[in-house]
């Protein structure tokens, strides 16, 4: 019901009549900031999925800053910049955010320890018979 | 008149189920039998009501009665007859009337299968599902009415949600997800009629409750996989989850069902979790009525919220008197639900079973979590935030491939504790199997650690759970002769419910191997491309544009591309991804093209056009194995269809026991099955 993070597609370039070197790592990088970032006028689609024009363009803004050198930190800046936070479909893992990160973790580790406890309390074992 | 019909049958319903909640209530508390019997045929009578309440609002939407509010919202004179039908759950007010039916529905069916039972578990379980049925129908007497009046009548009206009319299986996904959401009540309704009737401590609700759970939790999956698939066919982005408000909100209660079905073994077998369990039911129900209020409301935006408006506080007070209640409950019942049961050992199928709760609980509740944040962060910090896909996934597919490991490793682990010799003999084919799945995976080029991971614990699993049905098989043609087929399907008949379960893990495999191979390998191609000209997909396949053409229909206006798909320059199949022009949407609605293959597909998207024809833009997704998604989903199904089906003999077992019980005096406790 999840879907793993894409990390080796390459993207093909639009090949028309002529070949076209295909720059993979450029295709790759874009893809990978793309895939961060909220387009804005769909229901919560990335502006690497989404098929409307506002997020092809957005998509056309990262490759170009992205191959004039800038680094994805910078790139998602620009965009914080001028979307605001709710930009990244991520939210950043630092201050009052984190605590979207921790929750989760925290009822993992507490409900791991909760059944180690369970587990061992339950046992059929003549030592912790209760 | 047809409006007068719909909002009389209404009011006049919502006395009743009053009415009927105080009868069976009172009637069972004073032991008085006539009371509860009258109060049952309240629950007939007013399934007979809503039913004409929702009949009179489709007969309003196929008559264009437009002086029903309802109607002129969502109706119009151009939209095709199956989706004026549909558009009865394609707005707020019309989505309740039909929650409403379905609720009126399940409740006379629980009634008419369980009245002859004596005891007082069978009134309060009534009392609960007529308690949520007053809910619904206040919202349709009240914010959520359906049958105002318009005045003066419009001569046409809007149509539906363009989105809601552009694929027929809007016809599908939502009354199966309904059934799914509405179905969740009564397990639900069960359990507090057992703690309330003092017999929670016994699993007479759980057997009473288990084919209706497996039969909501059925339909769930049924409706989250056509909901991935209309997402898939409409939205034109060639995925199939979002991770949409609304989606989550459909999720969350699928996982703490899922939960429940499992730990619920616990109970049976060890006596134990008797607290957990109604705890996971009381949180299935809630979610269903909170993943309403988030996505109904407006609180939340999402491609599912239909309107703003006070509805909100309707269900935020509902959610606080159902945790109100369930807490008096669970604590008028706390020495009845003390564990008397142990667990034998630790490496047992019991232990995995709370490992699985564990983690789907932390699943729940990071879907949970990340759907409020944008809520909690704007309320604390004043900042809108987003949490999406790649928070999700971040998360959540590492719970994902432990709970692939845990779907193979519970089959093979028996419930005693298992020694060494057993727990290798059984674990070493499905680790040989997930060796396999690793270098395949390797060689075709996976290097994502969690793509990896999810490959292999998908063939761990598969593995694990065919072998289950291998040993069963071979043992019974050793020990009675029988040949293989009839072997395999005696040993699924004489333990439908094991192997059912079973049928659905290979059904979860199925989902998640295609997904994870759809996201992994997924590959796109975009290009603008002239008449005559081709786009390269890939090394050996293009498609070819032939046409660019348009439509006027009598609802919408359709340009659409005639495509031609080439593998080694030999024309295999035509294509013709569209784009729809609705007058009440400013986007189009895309249609794209699905070429549909076992082994994945190709999916083309209109995504501009030149308003001349002479050219388009494209793009080509190639998806691997995602039709496995919606087999794998169908699969799921048949493996819930296959433990709801009675087990031979049981139905004697069961007649028996209801003589048996029809001789006490009415409103005694009985014990409710013999087993």
């Amino acid at each position: 019901m999840t879907a793993v993070m894409v990390t080796t597609s390459a993207m093909g370039q639009s090949v028309t009549g002529a070949t076209v070197a295909v720059d993979t790592v450029l295709d790759r990088r874009t893809r990978e900031v793309a895939s961060e970032l909220r387009c804005p006028v769909c229901q919560g689609l990335s502006i690497a999925d989404s098929p409307s024009e506002l997020a092809q363009e957005m998509k056309g803004l990262v490759r170009e800053q992205l191959a004039s050198g800038k680094s994805p930190e910078q790139v998602r800046a620009y965009f914080i910049d001028k979307y605001g936070e709710w930009v990244l479909l991520a939210p950043k893992p630092e201050g009052f955010n984190l605590l979207v990160y921790l929750l989760p973790a925290a009822l993992v580790m507490g409900g791991g320890w909760f059944v180690w406890r369970y587990v061992r309390r339950h046992t059929d074992t003549p030592a912790e018979q209760v | 008149m047809t409006r007068l019909i719909g909002a009389n049958a209404l009011i006049v319903a919502l006395g009743v189920t009053v009415v009927g909640l105080l009868l069976v209530t009172f009637g069972a508390r004073r032991q008085r039998a006539e009371w509860v019997e009258a109060g049952y045929s309240a629950t007939y009578l007013q399934f007979a009501l809503v039913t004409a309440a929702t009949f009179a609002m489709i007969f309003g939407l196929v008559s264009h009665d437009f002086s029903i509010d309802y109607v002129a919202q969502v109706g119009s004179r151009a939209t095709p007859l199956y989706y004026t039908v549909i558009s009865l759950w394609g707005a707020l007010e019309g989505s309740i009337l039909f929650w409403g039916w379905v609720l009126s529905l399940l409740t006379a069916l629980v009634v008419f299968w369980n009245r002859d039972r004596g005891g007082k578990l069978i009134p309060y379980t009534t009392a609960t599902l007529l308690g949520v049925g007053i809910f619904f129908q206040i919202l349709l007497v009240g914010p959520a009415h359906p049958f105002g009046l318009v005045s003066p009548v419009p001569l046409d009206g809007p149509g539906p949600n363009p989105l809601l009319q552009n694929h027929w299986l809007m016809g599908i996904h939502p009354p199966l997800l309904y059934l799914g959401y509405v179905g969740m009540t009564v397990p639900f309704a069960f359990a507090m009629g057992a703690m309330a009737a003092g017999e929670v401590g016994d699993t007479g609700w759980i057997r009473l409750s288990r084919r209706w759970l497996l039969g909501a939790w059925a339909f769930l999956t049924a409706a989250i996989i056509a909901g991935m698939w209309w997402s898939y066919e409409v939205l034109g982005w060639g995925g199939y989850w979002a991770w949409d408000p609304v989606e989550n909100a459909s999720f969350m209660p699928w996982l703490t069902a899922t939960a429940f079905l499992h730990s619920v073994m616990v109970q049976e077998r060890r006596g134990l979790l008797k607290l957990w369990n109604l705890n996971l039911i009381v949180a299935t129900f809630v979610l269903t009525i909170l993943g309403t209020f988030l996505t109904r409301s407006g609180v939340l935006t999402s491609v599912h919220a239909f309107t703003e408006g006070n509805i909100g506080y309707y269900f935020l007070v509902a959610i606080a008197i159902v945790l109100l209640l369930s807490f008096v409950l669970v604590a008028g019942n706390s020495e009845k639900l003390t564990s008397d049961g142990q667990l034998e050992g630790t490496a047992s199928r019991g232990s995995v079973f709370l490992l699985n709760n564990l983690f789907l609980t932390a699943f729940t509740f990071t879907v949970l979590v990340g759907t409020l944040f944008p809520l909690v962060a704007e309320a604390v910090r004043g900042v809108k935030v987003s949490v999406g896909e790649p928070f999700f996934n971040r998360m959540t597919v590492p719970i994902c491939v432990a709970l692939l490991f845990l779907m193979g490793v519970g089959p093979a682990l028996p419930w005693k504790a298992a020694d060494r010799a057993t727990i290798r003999r059984k674990l070493l084919p499905p680790a040989i199997g997930s060796g396999v799945a690793l270098l395949v995976a390797l060689f075709a080029g996976t290097r994502d650690v969690f793509a990896l991971l999810a490959f292999m614990f998908a063939a761990f699993a598969l593995v694990a759970n065919v072998g289950e049905f291998v040993e069963g098989a071979r043992l019974r043609m050793q020990q009675r002769g029988e040949s293989a087929p009839l072997a395999l399907s005696e040993l699924v008949n004489a333990n439908r419910r094991r192997y059912g379960g079973y049928v659905a893990h290979l059904g979860v495999v199925a989902v998640a191997a295609a997904i994870t191979a759809a996201s992994t390998f997924k590959t796109e191609y975009e290009g603008t491309i002239k008449k005559g000209e081709s786009l390269k997909i890939g090394e050996n396949m293009a498609v070819r544009l032939d046409e660019v053409w348009g439509r006027e229909e009598p609802q919408r206006a359709v340009i659409g591309t005639t495509l031609t798909l080439l593998k080694n320059g030999r024309e295999i199949a035509t294509l013709d991804p569209r784009m729809n022009f609705y007058p009440t949407s400013q986007q189009p609605v895309p249609t794209p093209a699905v070429r549909s293959r076992p082994t994945g597909d190709i999916y083309v998207n209109l995504q501009a056009f030149q308003q001349d024809g002479s050219n388009a833009t494209l793009r080509v997704i190639v998806e691997p194995l995602v039709p496995w998604i919606w087999l794998g989903g169908m699969i799921i199904c048949c493996g819930a269809l296959i433990s709801m089906l009675p087990v031979p003999g049981a139905a004697r077992v069961r007649a028996a026991a209801r003589a048996e019980s029809a001789e006490r005096a009415p409103g005694a406790t009985t014990p409710v099955t013999a087993s």
